[in-house]
């Protein structure tokens, strides 16, 4: 066979550089007349490791990890010009032990089949490698809309935008109601910040979403879709654009769809403009719609009316990209996978103080504990894990005394956390709990979209109360206060945004009370992040009269001559933390 | 019938109606459920979480406004959990709410007089109403006005502007009282029905006469006792004559005595009265006692002959009458109060040599009135600044001889928080007097307690640790549950509006405590208040308003002040009062008294710094000419944003930026002005606080107003509406839920266009016009002219006009007034002059505006909606955003204004000739209705005949249509369409066009068919009046022909009559040109003002001999007139008018006509000049009318009518009315600046 050489270009690789390993590659072939494969394929998971270039030669899988212009020049030479790999860039191979071989090991990749294997322009591609086949199959076995919509119900599929609802059941109400015109939506709105799988599906398998959409338009007899993309995600409308063009071209959109009569579905992108908020269904509606992303309230759901008032199906996009796998293999298949109420497999992308984060798709089931450190490989510099954010500004912390929590919907739930689209940020020691509660309080209050009072101005106030403990001026009740706010918050929103915006908060003070006590009465950050409850002192044993500190020091606090102890004016001290990092001697106290 | 629904409401079973929202039904069962972002007349919205619920199994609470009804719902409305909630809520918006509900002046006066509400009276001249309002909470305005601490003007904005002067509210306040004061019908204020209890007030003073005040107007039975010899107490004994006159005191006092108050003078509490007795006969006490005791200056030497207290040197010259002689001697005042002031004043007018005033501190911080100090400097008094006297000196014979002194300075601030004197050592120095006034303070004296206590059997009267009588400073009830107390007895020596402030909180709680109820305080209303937030600063004020300096009041020359005349002279005029009350800056919000948020805060006891933190500061938006925008008092609940979407369709408005930094703002642009804001004020109308509110050129208050309902006179629509007025001062047009607006829903015409109602310019009398002027004559005289004029011609001479803007009474008058008086059938209306008769049958085939969202189409032919008929034009927007209806238009304009809001425009050039086109071409391809015009029709073969004669490539062309296909595409859509509506308006379409549009409507079949049809408008609010009333030589009453046989009948039977007018000349037009007519009389038309041809016009009133125009205003017609009589507005008259669809409404008179003599009335008058008897009451009117009207009514075919030319020929623009004219010009006006 001909040796394939694959360059990873999803967004992660081209920020990483993989465009010019490419093209360097692309010019060494070409100058030096080499015969392989050259191809691109998208985002295999290992994010960390980027550029990615994997090379397939008769003998098997090399996975290179971190190949700038320089190595791969090396690697071509060697392992294509001398059939030599180079084993030391080897992060992951079939052939033989490599340090990252656990991050793939218990992975179990459906929604994720082919990303990072097929060339994601290349509807042949996904073709060769099962693609459109579940259509097909439907076509060819004659199954019904019910048929369909019984594998998605056998299937236990729940909806992996976060909401965790019965995909099968969610299309069996749209099916129910009937109307001229019906439409199937796309959710490709991603907004949670750490939180990447979609993207990656879209950048690595557009067809597999296209061809889950397909497949739901038949079931509900839609007669149109759309996909609501982010603007900030072009390479993954790019994409899109294409695979849409060509499944057009082949008949898998347009009328009378496989011959199947009066099957007629087309898709088209609608591109967000950025708003949180119209992640949220009806947003969703009223942003395609022209009109401002704003929620209403539910009921009625989109399945009864919802795009231009016609029933509409709304699923995102990890949920259709695994849509033509369980057609295809079927629900029992499917159904191997996962826990009693939650089937299959789910993605998350790991981000924070981990070691390799990237993207990574598990089995329902698996402790959060082992997705952190046999994927995840642990904590960064060995620090001690505290706790781990799910579930973006809409979840919790699950703190690491809880790390035996397995992933499922309802385990998670029962933390305070929830699943949702599956981003996973690890925190460790040096984190602040209450930092990181108002790190995501600040988004969800900067997106809302402003129209109901609790989440307008409620959420403002919870802001204000923990920029007001961060900053040393908590108060007594603090806690109390943003406690029953919360709760308030939560009873009186309009959507999910609302609903859920205070649960960063009440997760962290059900497991950090301790914290936010320390802030408050003793005004001091255990973790050190909070720099306004920061003191810095000169230890006397220690300091050796360098005067570098005081040289550094941005707002002259630091005084004393040579060779002399000297000493920090904590009045004009702005805690900036210059002299804790230039200080030779660890003479620099922080307290 | 709609599906029912059973619910559990508040633990009721209640039945439900399927797709309603618990606030639907909650509303339906009369339970108030609060909510700011709900309106009817728009779908659900849910944002502001006020209107919460509790539903059993479901999660949280629930928005009841969008939450909707299933079957055995068990909902509750009201627990600890829902007001919980909702407080919150309100917490919330109000925490960032940067806005005043009322001025600071308001808020700062302990009285909380209504300082805007009565300087907006003062304004417009509304002495009595300003009086009426201040005595609401104060009943000595006079007195206060002249002698009031005023802690309003220095609270007032206007401090930040001007260099600093308030506005002279006081002034103001004083003007107002000495004209009420001053006039023969004063303000008096309503008393209620006597409850035969008894109370007895201790003290005349100002506590005492108040308290008397507000318990008299409870229809309690008052005595007052006094010590003094008279009224006022300190007021006369304390303050001078020439601050406070005597006369003026007393006419107060009287005021309140006139009342019904009787006063007991010379009655002493516990010496010659005991209160054993008041306590047989009294139900209930109110000591309103006063601190009577001066207090000395408390150093060696102060028992010293010549050393007073000044209270009591004020006192004794008051009860004397005899003025002390201090010539050639030097008087020491000792204080810095008004006290001292009032002393040194007083003592220089005694002839005192020499006056000191001996302070502690600076004159910053005394607490004399800063005028009073200047005064005083005027005056000559000699200031001893940070000076403290600390011993009087004797001479042998014990007199003052002088007062030894020590120098101060200022130390730290004291608990007062002004910065404390201490004295500098070695500074001591004497001061030569022969008087020391102390004027330091004054004592309670609470010598009759023991009496009191001796007589009372349950409960005690004590006093409080500073000696004064110990009451819950809440309700003033002392420990004797019928005694209350109030004033300085209370509080210590206080002001005077202290004073009456506690009296009505002692009143109110003395008339509860007498009605048997629980006595508690005065209930609290919630203010926010932009001081909650900041304080305010020069910076947030300039330039937003115009500068003004402050009108300081005329004054004596000091050099003739050495007497006891007033030295306050009062404003010179109304004009200078009239100025000083522009220089208030409205603090307060117009929506004080209408704001939802702000009561709801009230109810649910919201506090504004419940959930304190960062707030948004943005500008008010005064750039469009009616609607002012506030961002700051916005709650964001989008209505505005979603009435002008949904229902207006001009989405002039929108939201901008998420989360906290939301607002509405127009749209696309920087001012609502450059949107497509058509000005109706729908946005002013749905907002639930003062966010948007209506750009008025007066000062609004806002003050209390009072309603009056009656029927738009501006367009056929015949919308229902309120005008709200104070004094028949129109403040605000509100639309009613009236027959034809639903939910209250107005234009720009009857939501602005109320303003000339307030216009002085107004004809109030008969003028005749001598020697080319106008003179006021008497009505009667006026009859007599006409009487003459009239007999002096033969009948068809006389020519009346009658403009659609009248009643059907007024019209109905008129002719019968033609036809009788003058015998004649020359009666006509400018407004349809020579139009051609294809009107008359126009309301025939009126497609109830309801049916509208049942079309599956609408045409608007030549309707300009949107500008002329903006209510039908909410209707039709609301059928396609609704109901998605699809909405067509064949415009004749370069730019129309429904363009924006239609699915498709046709542009044209001849209406007429467009829909003879398309007449021709479903006729002649055999596209007609042939089932339908068999039944239904006649004519229609002759029709044909006429029609196909005509050339469809000239009649294409001459419509003006771009492509001949377009009027094919429309004929065979149209003819296709289901239920078609097809609207037009007779402003824009010319009568034979009108006719051909019935011919398209037979011949495609859609008339007299449920949502299909024609729909046609009207120019003028009762322009089927014209018809219907007889206002046209061929027709009498009920549009019958004036020669039928029945009507003649019921006429001669009904006017008592053998004979009517027989000739009928069918056009006035013609004998106009032809100069046929001598004389003229034209009521509620102004054909001058509102035609192209002024020449032409001109002509036809020069050429008459004699002309008599009925208007309102001296309008361009008027003035050319021999005689002008005042019309009456439709309510001060009251009667009916009929809309475009044939809908009667009435309305009513609700204001008296400013001339004495209605129209109705002036015309009955007119006929008795020619013995003919006529009831004016708008009701016999009618009833007469009804007589008239036909008794079957006939059902007539549809008829072909073959036409001929484009008749395009209306002269007279505005609906020949002054008053549209009027607010035409004026709204272009207002967008050219």
């Amino acid at each position: 066979m001909e040796t394939k050489v694959i360059v990873g270009l999803g967004s992660c690789g081209i920020a990483a550089g993989a465009g010019k390993v490419y093209d360097k590659i692309e010019a060494i072939k070409n100058a030096e007349n080499l015969t392989f494969e050259l191809k691109k394929t998208s985002c295999v998971g290992m994010c960390y490791r980027e550029p990615l270039v994997e090379i397939i030669d008769e003998s098997g899988r090399y996975l290179y990890g971190e190949i700038d212009e320089e190595r791969a020049i090396e690697v071509i030479d060697k392992h294509v010009g001398q059939q030599n790999p180079v084993k030391d860039y080897v992060v992951q191979s079939d052939l033989f032990e490599t340090v990252d071989n656990t991050f793939t090991e218990d992975q179990v990749k459906i929604a994720l089949r082919n990303c990072g294997y097929i060339d994601p322009e290349s509807i042949d591609e996904y073709e060769a490698n099962d693609g459109y086949r579940a259509i097909r199959k439907i076509a060819g076995h004659g199954m019904s809309r019910l048929d369909v919509i019984q594998t998605m119900i056998e299937s236990g599929l729940r909806g992996r935008g976060g909401g965790g609802f019965p995909t099968g059941l969610k299309w069996k109400f749209a099916n129910n109601n009937k109307a001229d015109e019906k439409y199937i939506i796309c959710n490709a709105d991603e907004g949670d910040p750490g939180a990447f799988m979609d993207r990656s599906v879209l950048e690595g398998d557009p067809h597999s979403v296209l061809e889950g959409m397909i497949i739901g338009a038949y079931a509900i007899e839609a007669t149109g879709g759309v996909i609501y993309c982010r603007a900030e995600y072009p390479l993954a409308i790019k994409r899109l654009d294409i695979a849409i063009v060509q499944a057009r071209e082949k008949g898998y959109l347009g009328k009378n769809i496989l011959g199947i009569e009066g099957f007629n579905f087309d898709i088209y992108i609608k591109e967000g403009a950025g708003a949180f908020v119209c992640g949220e269904e009806t947003a969703l509606i009223a942003s395609v719609e022209g009109q401002r992303g704003m929620p209403r309230k539910r009921p009625p759901f989109p399945a009864a009316s919802g795009l231009w008032k016609k029933p509409t199906n709304i699923n995102n996009v990890e949920t259709y990209a695994n849509i033509p796998w369980i057609i295809q293999h079927g629900a029992a298949e499917y159904a191997k996978y996962g826990t009693e109420k939650s089937k299959g497999t789910k993605v998350f992308a790991l981000a924070g103080k981990i070691k390799r984060s990237g993207l990574v798709e598990v089995p329902m089931g698996m402790t959060v504990k082992d997705v952190i450190f046999k994927l995840g490989g642990g904590i960064q510099d060995d620090k001690e894990f505290k706790a781990v954010q799910m579930g973006g500004p809409s979840g919790g912390c699950i703190p690491s005394h809880l790390s035996h929590t397995i992933v499922d919907y309802d385990s998670v739930n029962a933390t305070g956390a929830i699943m949702g689209s599956g981003g996973m940020v690890v925190m460790d020691e040096t984190t602040c709990m209450i930092d990181v509660a108002k790190f995501f309080l600040d988004f969800t209050q900067k997106e809302s979209c402003g129209k109901c009072t609790f989440c307008r101005i409620g959420t403002k106030r919870m802001l204000e109360i923990l920029t007001r403990i961060t900053e040393g001026k908590g108060e007594e009740g603090d806690i109390e206060r943003l406690e029953e706010l919360s709760y308030q918050i939560k009873d009186n929103s309009l959507c999910g945004l609302g609903q859920t915006a205070p649960n960063p908060v009440l997760t962290t003070i059900k497991y950090f009370r301790d914290e936010y006590e320390a802030h408050i009465r003793d005004k001091k950050c255990p973790a050190q992040v909070c720099t306004n409850l920061l003191t810095y002192t000169v230890d006397e044993d220690n300091c050796t009269g360098c005067t570098v500190c005081a040289k550094n020091c941005p707002v002259d606090a630091i005084s004393g001559a040579r060779k002399e102890l000297h000493n920090i004016d904590q009045d004009v001290c702005i805690k900036c933390g210059v002299c804790y990092t230039k200080c030779k001697f660890e003479a620099i106290q922080l307290s | 019938m709609s599906e029912k629904v059973n619910v559990i409401l508040n633990g009721k079973i209640i039945p439900g109606i399927k797709g309603e929202t618990i606030l639907q039904l909650a509303e339906r069962n009369g339970l108030e459920i609060p909510t700011l972002c709900n309106d009817p007349r728009l779908a659900p919205y849910t944002s502001c979480y006020v209107c919460v619920v509790e539903v059993e199994g479901l999660r949280g609470l629930q928005p009841s406004c969008s939450t909707k009804i299933s079957e055995g719902m068990r909902i509750e409305t009201h627990n600890d959990k829902i007001a919980g909630a909702r407080k919150t809520a309100l917490d919330l918006i109000l925490s960032n709410h940067y806005a005043d509900c009322i001025g600071p002046c308001m808020q700062t006066c302990p009285a909380g007089v209504d300082v805007q509400g009565y300087i907006s009276h003062i304004e417009k001249g509304q002495y009595h109403d300003a009086v009426a309002l201040i005595k609401e909470t104060n009943p000595l305005p006079a007195i206060c006005g002249r002698v009031c601490v005023r802690p309003c003007e220095v609270a007032c904005r206007r401090n930040l502007l001007d260099e600093g002067a308030p506005v002279g509210i006081d002034y103001l306040k004083r003007f107002a009282s000495d004209i009420d004061l001053d006039s023969k019908n004063k303000w008096r204020p309503e008393i209620k029905a006597e409850t035969g209890k008894k109370i007895a007030i201790i003290g005349a003073g100002p506590g005492g006469v108040s308290a008397a005040f507000f318990l008299r107007k409870e229809g309690h039975d008052i005595d007052i006792y006094e010590a003094s010899p008279k009224p006022g107490g300190w007021l006369r004994y304390g303050i001078p004559e020439y601050r406070l006159p005597n006369d003026i005191l007393q006419k107060e006092v009287d005021n309140i005595s006139e009342l019904g108050v009787r006063i007991h003078y010379n009655k002493c509490l516990g010496e010659d009265i005991k209160y054993a007795e008041l306590h047989k006969k009294f139900d209930a006490v109110v000591l309103a006692i006063g601190s009577q005791k001066g207090t000395m200056i408390g150093v060696e030497g102060d028992e010293a002959e010549n050393v007073f207290s000044g209270i009591d040197f004020l006192k004794e010259m008051e009860m004397t009458g005899k003025r002390y002689d201090f010539s050639g001697k030097k008087v020491a005042v000792v204080g810095g109060g008004n006290t001292a002031m009032d002393c040194c004043r007083t003592s220089m007018r005694c002839g005192a040599d020499k006056v000191y005033v001996i302070y502690r501190r600076t004159e910053k911080e005394m607490p004399a009135n800063p005028i009073e100090i200047h005064e005083s400097k005027l005056e000559g008094i000699e200031y001893l600044l940070l000076t403290n006297p600390v011993k009087v000196n004797k001479d042998k014979s014990g007199k003052v001889e002088s007062v030894t002194c020590l120098k101060m300075e200022l130390g730290e601030p004291d608990a007062s928080g002004r910065r404390r004197p201490v004295p500098i050592p070695g500074s001591d120095f004497e001061l030569e007097v022969d008087y020391v006034l102390a004027a330091i303070g004054q004592k309670t004296d609470v010598n009759f307690t023991d009496d009191m206590n001796k007589a009372v059997k349950k409960g005690e009267l004590k006093l409080n640790r500073w000696g004064d009588i110990d009451a819950n400073p809440d309700t003033l009830q002392t420990g004797v549950e019928n005694i209350f107390a109030a004033g300085d007895g209370v509080t210590g020596p206080a002001t005077l509006i202290q004073a009456i402030a506690q009296a009505r909180i002692a009143a109110h709680s003395c008339n509860l405590f007498l009605q048997g109820e629980e006595v508690v305080p005065m209930p609290g209303e919630f203010f926010s208040a932009r001081d909650n937030f900041q304080s305010q600063v020069q910076e947030d004020y300039i330039g937003k308003y115009p500068e003004q300096k402050r009108h300081e009041m005329p004054t004596l020359n000091p050099k003739d002040r050495e007497n006891f005349k007033e030295v306050e002279l009062g404003y010179e005029n109304e004009e200078v009062a009239y100025q000083e009350s522009q220089r208030c800056m409205e603090c307060g919000c117009t929506e004080v008294y209408t704001c939802d948020l702000k009561k709801y805060a009230t109810e649910y006891n919201a506090k504004q710094e419940g959930l304190w933190g960062d707030f948004k500061e943005y500008k008010v938006d005064f750039s469009h000419p009616y609607i002012e925008i506030d961002n700051n008092k916005c709650v964001l609940c989008a209505r505005c944003v979603r009435i002008c979407r949904d229902v207006v369709g001009a989405n002039a408005l929108g939201l901008v930026n998420r989360g906290f930094d939301t607002y509405v703002a127009p749209s696309m642009g920087e001012s609502l002005t450059e949107t497509n804001c058509e000005s109706c004020g729908m946005c002013i109308s749905t907002c639930p606080t003062g966010a948007l509110s209506e750009n008025v050129p007066f000062k609004p208050g806002p003050v209390k107003l009072e309603k009056v309902q009656t029927i738009c006179n501006y367009c056929s629509i015949g919308c229902d509406l309120e005008l709200e007025h104070k004094s028949e001062f129109v403040m605000r047009a509100e639309g009613r839920d009236g027959l034809v607006n639903e939910h209250g829903n107005l234009c720009k015409y009857g939501k602005f266009g109320y303003k000339f109602i307030n216009d002085t310019n107004r004809l109030t009398k008969p003028m005749l016009k001598v020697n080319g002027r106008f003179e006021e004559i008497e009505f009667e005289e006026a009859f007599n002219i006409i009487r003459e004029k009239i007999k002096a011609v033969t009948p068809d001479d006389n020519a009346f006009f009658a403009g659609a803007r009248l009643s059907n009474e007024e019209l109905y008058l008129i002719q019968k007034f033609a036809r009788l008086g003058a015998r004649t059938n020359n009666v006509t209306s400018f407004h349809y002059l020579n139009r051609g008769h294809g009107y008359v049958g126009n309301a025939k085939a009126n497609v109830p505006f309801e049916q509208l969202k049942d079309a599956s189409k609408i045409y608007l032919i030549g309707a300009e909606v949107n500008r002329d008929n903006a209510v039908l034009g909410y209707m039709i927007n609301n059928a396609s955003v609704k109901h998605d209806v699809p909405v067509e238009l064949v415009t004749n304009m370069d730019h129309s204004s429904m363009e924006h809001k239609v699915g498709k425009t046709l542009k044209v050039k001849s209406y007429y000739h467009f829909i003879k086109a398309v007449n021709y071409y479903l006729v002649a391809n055999n596209f007609h209705n042939g089932l339908f015009i068999g039944d239904n029709c006649e004519g229609f073969a002759a029709y044909k005949e006429d029609l196909l004669k005509e050339n469809f490539v000239d009649l294409v062309e001459k419509s003006g249509v771009a492509f001949m296909d377009s009027v094919i595409e429309f004929a065979k859509a149209y003819n296709n369409e289901m239920n078609a509506v097809l609207i037009f308006s007779e402003k824009e379409i010319c009568s034979t066009a009108s006719s051909e549009l019935f011919n398209l409507a037979m011949i495609t079949g859609k008339l007299g068919k449920t949502a299909n049809g024609l729909i046609s408008i009207k120019e003028k609010n009762n322009a089927q009046g014209i018809f219907d009333m007889g206002i046209c030589p061929t027709l009498g009453v009920g549009g019958v022909g004036i020669k039928d046989k029945e009507l003649v009948e019921k006429m001669k039977k009904v006017w008592k009559v053998k004979s009517l007018p027989k000739d009928v000349n069918e056009s006035q037009f013609e004998r106009l040109e032809r100069g046929k007519l001598k004389n003229l009389f034209i009521f509620g038309e102004d054909p001058l003002g509102c035609t192209e041809d002024k020449v032409k016009v001109a002509g036809w009133l020069t050429v008459a001999d004699f002309v008599v125009v009925m208007d309102y205003f001296m309008t361009d017609t008027a003035n050319q007139a021999d005689l002008v009589l005042p019309a009456s507005y439709p309510f001060e008259t009251g009667g009916t008018f009929t809309n475009t669809q044939q809908v009667i409404q009435s309305f009513e008179a609700g204001f008296k006509a400013k001339s004495g003599l209605n129209t109705l009335e002036q015309l009955s008058f007119l006929m008795k000049q020619f013995e003919i008897k006529q009831k004016s009451k708008p009701e016999a009117t009618m009833a007469e009318i009804t007589k008239l009207l036909p008794s079957v009514e006939k059902v007539d075919k549809f008829i072909f009518v073959s036409t001929e030319e484009n008749n395009d020929c209306r002269m007279f623009d505005h609906g020949c009315d002054y008053i549209v004219k009027r607010f035409d010009d004026e709204f272009s006006n207002a967008f050219d600046k």
